[in-house]
């Protein structure tokens, strides 16, 4: 049931990572989500592909690596970096 | 596509957690001990609360937050048994309440004027148990009429918990509900949990709640003390 505040979590995140500018370039979330976390994977992961595809964002996918532990984490984030290297 | 890897690392509940510990700091010092309530919906938190109010209001300045999803019913039904400011937080949709709802709601407080805090959390055993909202103790409560497994099947909120409080005894004789088995339930979820057994409608079990309260006060205002003389 949070999950979706979960998810709400990890875009703030991201967004103090990669700065309000640059979330439409962010295609990859990394997160690592403990079995004790209390938190339902693919419920977290629907939410996120609903909040990664829609404005801010646009195009970004949850990679969710399931770990042991209660540990709840986003790792990585990757961008498109095309706009920056020109 | 050039692609940049950016290494992140960060608990995904590190802020919610910063807030709480300022709130639990913000607590202390003001010597106010904050008891977050917590059950499925209609287990009678409020239906506590008001007697609670009703009856300790003279002898104790009691402040409420209130969580729910939509409306502020608790609140005033609350309000109805004290003079002093009870805050209702709506959240809208989500399921608990986060540590940043209840910094704003205390800054509405005059924490110099208040014995204890009550938080009503948004009724549901599953969500409240993951945020921490700078509580001095979780009280999570069930009643006589929703099983005596609650424990095993919520076991979470049952080890977070301080005190279990198995709530509408006087309903006892009418329903089938195992006293013995939900304390034995209680006890092998969490061997610390203090348990309370009340009615608020008939007054059973009332004076035990309120006991701990009192008690609870009391260790706050001397950890108060020894905190400004240190």
């Amino acid at each position: 049931m949070h999950e979706l505040s979960i998810a709400m979590e990890i875009c703030r995140i991201t967004e103090e990572a990669v700065g309000p500018d640059r979330l439409e370039d962010v295609i990859e979330v990394g997160l690592d989500v403990g079995i004790d976390a209390d938190v339902v994977i693919d419920n977290l992961e629907f939410c996120l592909e609903a909040l990664l595809a829609g404005p801010p964002f646009g195009r970004g996918r949850p990679v969710i690596a399931s770990r042991p532990g209660d540990d709840l984490r986003v790792t990585y984030l990757e961008v498109d970096d095309a706009d920056q290297a020109n | 596509m050039p692609i940049k890897r950016i290494e992140v690392r960060e608990r995904v509940m590190t802020r919610n957690d910063e807030l709480a510990a300022a709130v639990r700091h913000t607590l202390e010092e003001a010597g106010v001990p904050a008891f977050n309530l917590v059950s499925s919906p209609g287990s009678g938190k409020t239906r506590l609360l008001e007697q609670t109010l009703a009856d300790l209001g003279d002898e104790l300045r009691m402040a409420v937050v209130t969580g729910d999803v939509q409306t502020s019913n608790d609140a005033e039904r609350l309000a109805r048994h004290t003079d002093r400011l009870v805050q209702a937080v709506v959240t809208n949709g989500a399921c608990h309440l986060d540590a940043r709802q209840v910094g704003e709601a205390l800054a509405e407080l005059d924490l110099g004027e208040t014995d204890l805090l009550f938080i009503e959390n948004v009724g549901n055993l599953v969500c409240p148990a993951s945020w921490d909202l700078g509580e001095a103790e979780k009280v999570v409560l069930f009643s006589v009429t929703e099983g005596e497994d609650k424990p095993v099947k919520y076991p979470k909120m049952f080890e977070k918990a301080s005190t279990a409080v198995i709530t509408k005894t006087d309903l006892l004789p009418y329903v089938p509900f195992d006293l013995n088995r939900a304390r034995r339930f209680l006890h092998e979820t969490n061997p610390d949990l203090r348990v309370i057994l009340v009615s608020a409608l008939g007054g059973a079990g009332l004076e035990h709640w309120y006991d701990y309260l009192r008690s609870r006060v009391n260790v706050a205002r001397a950890e108060r003390r020894s905190l400004h003389t240190a």
